[in-house]
């Protein structure tokens, strides 16, 4: 090995309490783990203790990013900010909040692989990492202050190159549900409450160092390029939206939704976003135009500036928007950026628009006024379901009771009732600041909401974005991925985040194709069914279900997308639409030196999964793991046609059942759902055998 | 600027920059002989004048040939993934670096080349209007401000595109020409203690074939210096009477 690329060696410790600020050699330490999720979890394992909760001074922060942040690997600079979580009940769960932007690859930069946090600063602080400078700052001159303040703020002090990942009032104020944001909308959901319960207001990186590529240049660059042949758009959609001269197939659903007379409209000139054919490496930055796709053609086309995104990631998924009515409407700047639920869930606050352009024009100044407040105030949505709880109980009456009468009366209901975007200046205010029943309850954690305000059974049926378990809903689930959906969406203490098996279900290829492909990597045609079209439970699905969710801890870890990845189509007709699952382990090898081939780049990515579960089980307390832990709501049993008829979303009891006997199976995990020595030692986690074993919870 | 010039033309160029004196002339003339020549040939000869002063406090005259070609961009494309960065150090130095790539666009993505001020909302970038300015080399024309500031004639034109290239060989890391760029242009290889820049990568930019928006271009040289503010104060004046190269 001739010098080891990718990382950069160092991790940083920085403790609240003391002020203590060391190194750690993160191959000497982490290397097992890669970084990312995979440090958080070990950290989390080895220095926080059982049982203790969110907001505790003992409870850590890590900032986990991974070898090939920073790198020209397609895709990276994620950052995964793992802690306990705190949004279930009690709470007291691993879980982990995941930010995009350039702020991964700045830390790599500057020198640092990632950040541990421990302890509690006694007032409010920030950190300032300038390469190996690193210092600990007054901040009560920014506590109160919006994230976009306190951002620039820290920028006219430290340069406008420096990364800030910064809370808002909603973070400083312990709302459970809040964020930290970097680069004005990269947000990580959950833990904004945890930076603010140790009085850390933003981490701001700048760095002048570089990331060092193990390998020759040219084979460096020759891998690059490869992989910019099969990159698809946005969560690895292979065929474009609509019919396309160069394109074989085509999906109204895909995220390539880029086509002659589709325009970033708002540009100056305007840019045609056009046909992009694969093989045009200048048009693969068109051809997600995500404002089409999040407010439609008219809209979207119009006020659309750009696409924007994250570091290194030639698919852009941030629209970027110049709206001019916002600045004199409501006060707030014309330009806005975000993507997906950054603009959905504003709107879902709302029970209803008027009907008509009105109304849908009413919708969209939603999406883009309540993303400036939830960008600013830092207030997470938990994937919208805060919001629907919201809305349910504003439509059943039930607000009345649970409020006090004077809050109830401060409250405008009339603009809600209008669907009038300027109901969500009042509402996220509540929110942040934690006014009254309202602002405190729908800030906290929804399950504990939920309880508090007796949602009946009919709520948890009635939304498409349904509820799953233990305060989140689902995410890519039954309905997206059949019993591969419900495995994955059974493992984790928050929605699952992950989308290995989302991306590839619905690539847009047909089914014949997808059938190829999945046979390729997982043994069998069967591994995937058309959607809607569900089959009963096999083997395969299970080896697909392990695979998706340890490729999730992989990017998670080396800071690849796993909104992007991994790539089990590509667009390209003359590879039979393959795409390559070795890429990672490609990127891997080159980058850092450290030459390993898919399977063995998964066996770090199963180590990094079982860590999690060991914490969980260990959170858990429990042998039974699999009733009490790994459920799915009664609605995937109950509601729908006849399980495995076209369009039915729902599964018998038996099958699900089934579906966890074959993942705990080849996941090596005995009946309960717990992970056997055998597994565990297999993976190099010896130690946590031994632990899990002492606590009578080894499977 | 012609490929060969006579005496006179050199002689008219020293005497519009003010160092018409006959020992500078001569000092000029067989400096530069010496110095071109034992890197490009003679047949470049004439490239080499220095105006500043060099290490030893003398005045020279430096003129290089212009370059031929030059990198262009179209900031309504670009969406700032920062893969041109990635290209040009990646590709050619073998490791990212932002600070040391010479397209430069981090130092713009936030808030535009007016950096952070009250009011950024207003400004370009990721905080403001969202334009993302992708800055890059003008490959100037005499006087090259950088070629020109440097005391030991260390960037020079590297036939055959004419690009300023920093020869590493006499570079010794002053760091001066880093301050006289007015585009802010010169980066630092801290590894190699070296300044460095555009080369044009031989004719083929790494950037522009990274840039997946086809925001950058790769043109025939034209005078950019004329279109463009610089970044800051501190523009080395080009005079209306120096017509000769212009
Ligand atoms: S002065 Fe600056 S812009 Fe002009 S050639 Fe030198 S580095 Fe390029
Ligand atoms: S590669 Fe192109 S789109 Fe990306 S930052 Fe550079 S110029 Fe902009």
């Amino acid at each position: 090995m001739a010098k080891v690329g990718g990382w950069r060696g160092k991790t940083l410790r920085v403790n609240l309490t003391t002020g203590e600020i060391t190194s750690e050699d993160t191959l000497e330490k982490y290397k097992d783990y890669l970084g990312g999720t995979g440090i958080g979890y070990k950290v989390l394992w080895d220095e926080v203790p059982v049982g203790t909760r969110a907001f505790a001074a003992e409870n850590m922060l890590v900032f986990g990013v991974g070898p090939l942040a920073g790198t020209g690997a397609p895709s990276n600079s994620r950052t995964a900010v793992t802690t306990i979580w705190p949004l279930t009940d009690p709470d007291t769960f691993v879980g982990s909040g995941h930010m995009g932007g350039h702020f991964a690859a700045e830390l790599k930069f500057a020198g640092w692989d990632s950040i541990i946090i421990e302890g509690k600063a006694e007032h409010p602080v920030w950190l300032s990492i300038e390469d190996d400078k690193v210092k600990l700052k007054d901040a009560r001159h920014l506590w109160g202050s919006g994230i976009y303040r306190t951002t620039a703020e820290i920028n006219a002090e430290m340069g406008p190159t420096a990364q800030i990942a910064a809370i808002g009032p909603a973070g400083e104020n312990m709302v459970p549900l809040s964020v930290v944001i970097n680069g004005y909308c990269h947000s990580a959901g959950g833990v904004g409450g945890v930076m603010g319960s140790k009085n850390l207001k933003a981490v701001a990186v700048k760095g002048s160092g570089s990331v060092n590529i193990a390998a020759d240049q040219k084979d460096w660059k020759e891998l690059i390029q490869y992989a910019l042949t099969l990159i698809g758009s946005n969560n690895q959609h292979v065929v474009p939206s609509t019919p396309q001269p160069w394109a074989e197939y085509y999906d109204p659903g895909s995220r390539w939704t880029a086509s002659k007379g589709v325009y970033w409209g708002a540009a100056n000139p305007p840019v045609e976003t056009g046909f992009c054919n694969p093989h045009d490496v200048h048009k693969i930055g068109l051809r997600c135009h995500k404002g089409v796709k999040d407010f439609g053609k008219d809209f979207g086309g119009t006020y659309t500036v750009r696409m924007g995104g994250c570091y290194a990631c030639p698919i852009r998924c941030f629209a970027q928007i110049d709206y001019p009515p916002l600045e004199g409407k409501y006060g707030y700047s014309r330009y806005i950026a975000n993507t997906c639920m950054g603009w959905f869930s504003p709107r879902q606050v709302f029970h209803e628009f008027p009907e008509g352009p009105e109304g849908e024009l009413k919708a969209r100044e939603a999406m883009v006024l309540g993303s400036h407040l939830v960008n600013d105030l830092g207030i997470w949505d938990n994937y919208a379901l805060m919001q629907k709880v919201f809305n349910y109980a504003a439509t059943h009456g039930m607000l009345e009771k649970i409020l006090p009468a004077d809050e109830y009366k401060s409250i405008p209901w009339e603009l809600w009732e209008k669907g009038d975007p300027a109901f969500l200046l009042d509402f996220y205010r509540r929110i942040a600041y934690k006014e009254g029943v309202l602002g405190k309850d729908l800030g906290d954690s929804t399950l504990k909401t939920m309880k508090k305000w007796q949602i009946p059974e009919d709520f948890y049926k009635k939304f498409k974005w349904k509820y799953w378990k233990m305060g989140h809903p689902l995410h890519h689930s039954v309905e997206d991925s059949g019993q591969i959906g419900a495995l994955i969406n059974m493992q984790y203490n928050r929605d699952s985040q992950n989308h290995s098996h989302t991306n590839f279900q619905n690539s847009g290829l047909p089914i014949e194709i997808q059938k190829k492909l999945a046979a390729k990597v997982w043994g069998s045609p069967d591994a995937v069914d058309e959607k809607g079209h569900w089959t009963p439970m096999n083997r395969y699905k299970a080896k697909a279900a392990k695979w998706a969710s340890i490729r999730k801890e992989l990017h998670d870890s080396l800071s690849l997308c796993n909104w992007m990845y991994p790539w089990v189509a590509s667009p390209l007709k003359e590879r039979n639409y393959e795409g390559d699952t070795a890429l990672e382990a490609k990127y891997f090898s080159l980058a850092t030196g450290i030459e390993v081939t898919e399977e063995e780049l998964d066996l770090y990515a199963e180590r990094i999964f079982n860590l999690h579960r060991a914490l969980t089980i260990m959170e858990m307390n429990t042998r039974d793991m699999r009733d009490q832990h790994d459920t799915a709501p009664d609605w995937v049993f109950e509601e729908g046609p006849e399980p495995f008829t076209p369009g039915s979303n729902r599964f018998p009891r038996e099958d699900i059942e089934k579906a966890k006997d074959y993942f705990y199976e080849v996941c090596g995990w005995n009946k309960e759902g717990l992970p056997t020595r055998e597994t565990l030692e297999r993976l190099g986690l010896k130690d946590v055998a031994d632990r899990l074993e002492k606590a009578g919870l080894l499977g | 600027m012609k490929e060969d010039k006579d005496k006179n033309t050199v002689e008219k160029i020293a005497e519009v920059i003010g160092v018409n004196k006959p020992t500078s002339r001569r000092r000029f003339l067989i400096g530069s002989a010496i110095v071109a020549g034992a890197v490009y040939g003679s047949s470049v000869l004439y490239r080499q004048i220095n105006i500043a002063e060099d290490n030893n406090g003398n005045k020279r005259v430096v003129i290089l040939k212009n370059a031929k070609g030059v990198l262009v961009s179209d900031p309504t494309r670009c969406v700032g993934c920062r893969r041109c960065e990635l290209a040009c150090t990646e590709f050619n130095d073998g490791r990212s670096s932002p600070t040391l790539s010479r397209i430069k666009v981090a130092r713009n993505l936030n808030y535009g080349p007016q950096a952070v001020q009250l009011g950024f909302r207003r400004g370009h970038g990721k905080f403001g209007d969202f334009l993302v300015i992708q800055d890059m080399c003008k490959q100037c024309p005499h006087p090259v401000p950088c070629a020109t500031a440097c005391p030991y004639d260390a960037i020079e034109a590297k036939p055959p595109l004419n690009a300023r290239v920093v020869n590493t060989e006499k570079c010794v890391g002053c760091e001066i020409c880093q301050r006289a760029c007015p585009w802010d242009m010169i980066s630092f290889d801290e590894e190699a203690d070296k300044a460095t820049k555009c080369t044009l990568c031989d004719g083929n930019p790494q950037c522009v074939e990274a840039c997946p928006t086809g925001s950058l271009r790769y043109v025939p040289w034209r005078d950019l210096t004329k279109d463009f503010h610089p970044r800051q104060a501190g523009m080395l004046a080009v005079t209306e009477e120096c017509d000769i190269c212009h």
